[in-house]
């Protein structure tokens, strides 16, 4: 109980409270903004988040990532537009109500329904965190061995994109943190000679670099969207309590969705929302009014995507393995400013943790207003022409990278992994499976190796412990899963000619 | 820069091959069989397998898919790309924001933030289709306020440069 009151303390401040409105007032606009996506909203903030106080600067990231993924079904329900990748799944179908005259519905659906599966995003981290800590504080470096690679193979199966080019980024990731001298033996390793990358390429720039930058750069070939016209909303949240009590199966479905779906590596959001978009129209009752402006795929996704947020952050405080791109930054912030993920952390340090829960909820229950308030002055915000908004943002990747370590290489990373993200998200390669691999390369590296220096060599005892066992079966059925989907494949002609024949 | 799978996937083969054998060639920790090089000889060897597996078009088909369901997507955003031919010199305006981070590392210490910001801020601007009466005022406001709020709320003293301002109580 009196850590409850300490978590309450830690929150009550005012920096903290100012934190939270102000970030979410910079994630509401940034989200409603069409290519700028949550991510980036999230990575842009670290150069800031430097100079709070730790709890402070998780929060900010909490309530502006939480703000963004639900301010981007704004642009995608009144211009067909998602505002962030989260939203695509369905765009089409909150339009369609827009088009029949509900928009005030749809945008209602969006904002109630993300906060309250936002809430049982961070129920789910409420309740799966503490027994999960317990078990991992027996794991071993075998064990987080086998868990770093089940969360990047994690990765790459859930990608929408080829499996092998997932793992081919993957590998990407794990290459560029072999950078520098922080390896076991602390050899110079893939430096060229030069110093700047003696102490290996820097997280959060690279970060930056894929996530924003990559951004501005697709912009510079798209055209502009059309400016949203100035309209009138009705009560926004009116009717929501009676879809909430009709549609309690696709909520339950869509929130539960969600959170598996954070909880796995590597995938985040825009992932919950796909599945649970295509899951709820395979389950429903009226399957054939999808797409025309039906209000129960939107329930299902939209909670989805904001459970999914939460539960994200699971396997990033316990293990450091990011639950999605978001954590993934995250995870830099929290090592920086001295919350380091691991089990001791809710021991150690409950008050924090219990903190961030409050913190998670506050951000979803403010997001109510101040939603409704973003969609009242959505028209304004999407009328500032991207002409603006672009440079202060490349500005922003300039100036954030510098400040983080007062230092131009990180300026210079920012770039090369600008281009290196356009590249690959142009040639099919998924990002988001790369940043893993960066991110979570030190640990695997670390970990496989003094594994095998503990085991002399040998590769027995990998195996050989119970909970080390069941995680390398996972992690090898996820290693062979795409080799069998295409056997799989290749044979169904073949079987389908059988059977004709 | 829309490459062939067989282009990536080549690269891929000869950046996992370099550091595979970049890997091996690292002095290993004396009297320990396992030093630095075994974690990027394995990267490096799985990169190489599956780019070989990319250039073949392995894996090809779950592409589709995903393309397939941005495609109604795209439709609506990327329409103004479609439109126009596609000229090199338009394919290179990719390239402006990193040649301009770029610009900013080379110029930063030596003219100052203010002008170097302003600089960034207008070719970007104008490279996305700005007239020059929204990109001159977002070139000098801009970096102005981006200035104020690393020196006076993050206290992040960035280079003045050419144009010590002190009556903006900046250095």
């Amino acid at each position: 109980m009196s850590t409850i009151l300490e978590a309450f303390r830690l929150v009550m401040q005012t920096d903290v409270l100012l934190a939270i409105l102000l970030a979410s007032i910079y994630g509401l606009v940034v989200g409603s903004l069409p290519g700028l996506s949550a991510t980036m909203a999230t990575a842009l903030l670290v150069p800031v988040t430097f100079y709070l106080s730790p709890i402070a600067a998780v929060a900010t990231i909490i309530a502006a990532s939480a703000m963004a993924i639900f301010c981007g079904d704004i642009p995608g329900a009144l211009l067909r537009i998602p505002g962030t990748p989260a939203s695509a799944a369905y765009t089409d179908e909150a339009y369609a109500m827009t088009r029949k005259g509900q928009p005030e519905l749809a945008l209602g659906i969006c904002v109630w329904f993300s906060a309250l599966g936002g809430i049982a995003g961070t129920l789910s981290l409420i309740v799966l965190a503490p027994p999960l800590a317990e078990m991992a504080l027996n794991f071993s470096t075998y064990e987080y061995f086998w868990l770093a690679f089940l969360g990047l193979m994690c990765a790459t199966m859930v990608a929408r994109s080829s499996p092998v080019k997932a793992i081919a980024s993957m590998l990407l990731g794990l290459l560029v943190s072999c950078v520098g001298i922080e390896n076991p033996a602390g050899t110079p390793r893939f430096t060229f000679g030069s110093t700047d990358l003696l102490g290996g390429i820097e997280v959060i720039p690279a970060l930056v670099g894929v996530f924003a930058v990559s951004e501005v750069m697709r912009a510079m070939l798209t055209a502009e969207p059309p400016k949203l016209p100035y309209r009138r909303f009705g009560s926004i949240l009116k009717g929501q309590i009676a879809l909430t009590k009709k549609y309690v199966a696709p909520q339950v479905r869509g929130n539960i969705v969600g959170i598996i779906i954070g909880v796995l590596p590597g995938a985040g959001a825009d992932m919950a929302a796909w599945v649970s978009y295509s899951m709820s129209k395979r389950f429903s009752k009226e399957p054939k009014k999808f797409g025309t402006g039906h209000p129960e795929g939107l329930i299902e996704a939209g909670a989805s995507n904001n459970a999914s947020l939460a539960s994200g952050w699971v396997p990033s405080l316990l293990f450091g393995i990011p639950g999605d791109t978001i954590t993934a930054i995250a995870i830099g912030v929290l090592y920086m400013k001295g919350l380091n993920p691991g089990p001791t952390l809710f021991t150690e340090r409950a008050s924090s943790m219990y903190a961030l829960y409050i913190i998670f909820i506050i951000a979803n229950i403010i997001m109510i207003p101040l939603g409704i308030a973003m969609i009242r002055v959505a028209a304004l915000v999407l009328r500032a022409p991207r002409a603006s908004v672009m440079p202060v943002i490349v500005l922003l990747c300039a100036v954030g990278a510098f400040a983080t370590g007062n230092n131009l290489f990180a300026v210079i990373t920012v770039a090369a992994f600008g281009v290196i993200g356009y590249v690959m998200e142009r040639n099919g390669y998924p990002v988001a499976a790369m940043v893993l691999g960066i991110v979570m390369g030190t640990m695997v590296e670390q970990s496989f190796v003094t594994s095998l220096i503990k085991s002399d060599g040998s590769i027995l005892p990998f195996f050989s412990r119970p909970v080390a066992a069941v995680l390398a079966s996972m992690t090898i059925a996820a290693l062979l899963w795409p080799l069998g989907v295409w056997t799989w494949r290749l044979l169904r002609p073949w079987r389908a000619a059988a059977k004709s024949s | 820069m829309q490459l062939s799978d067989r282009v990536t996937g080549l690269f891929m083969v000869a950046l996992g091959g370099l550091a595979a054998y970049g890997g091996s060639r690292l002095p290993p920790v004396p009297g320990q069989q396992i030093g630095p090089n075994v974690f990027p000889l394995v990267v490096g060897i799985g990169l190489a397998i599956c780019g070989g597996m990319i250039a073949f078009g392995i894996g090809r088909g779950y592409e589709e898919e995903a393309e397939a369901d941005l495609a109604k997507i795209q439709i609506a955003t990327e329409t103004g790309e479609a439109g126009h031919p596609h000229s090199w010199w338009r394919g290179l305006k990719v390239l402006v924001p990193p040649a301009l981070l770029l610009f900013y590392v080379f110029a930063v210490d030596r003219v100052g933030f203010l002008p170097t910001a302003a600089v960034l801020v207008l070719i970007t601007s104008l490279a996305l289709g700005a007239r020059l009466r929204l990109a001159v005022p977002v070139a000098i406001g801009a970096p102005l306020f981006v200035n104020l709020v690393f020196l006076k709320l993050l206290r992040v003293p960035l280079p003045s440069g050419l144009l010590p301002m002190p009556w903006l109580g900046l250095p």
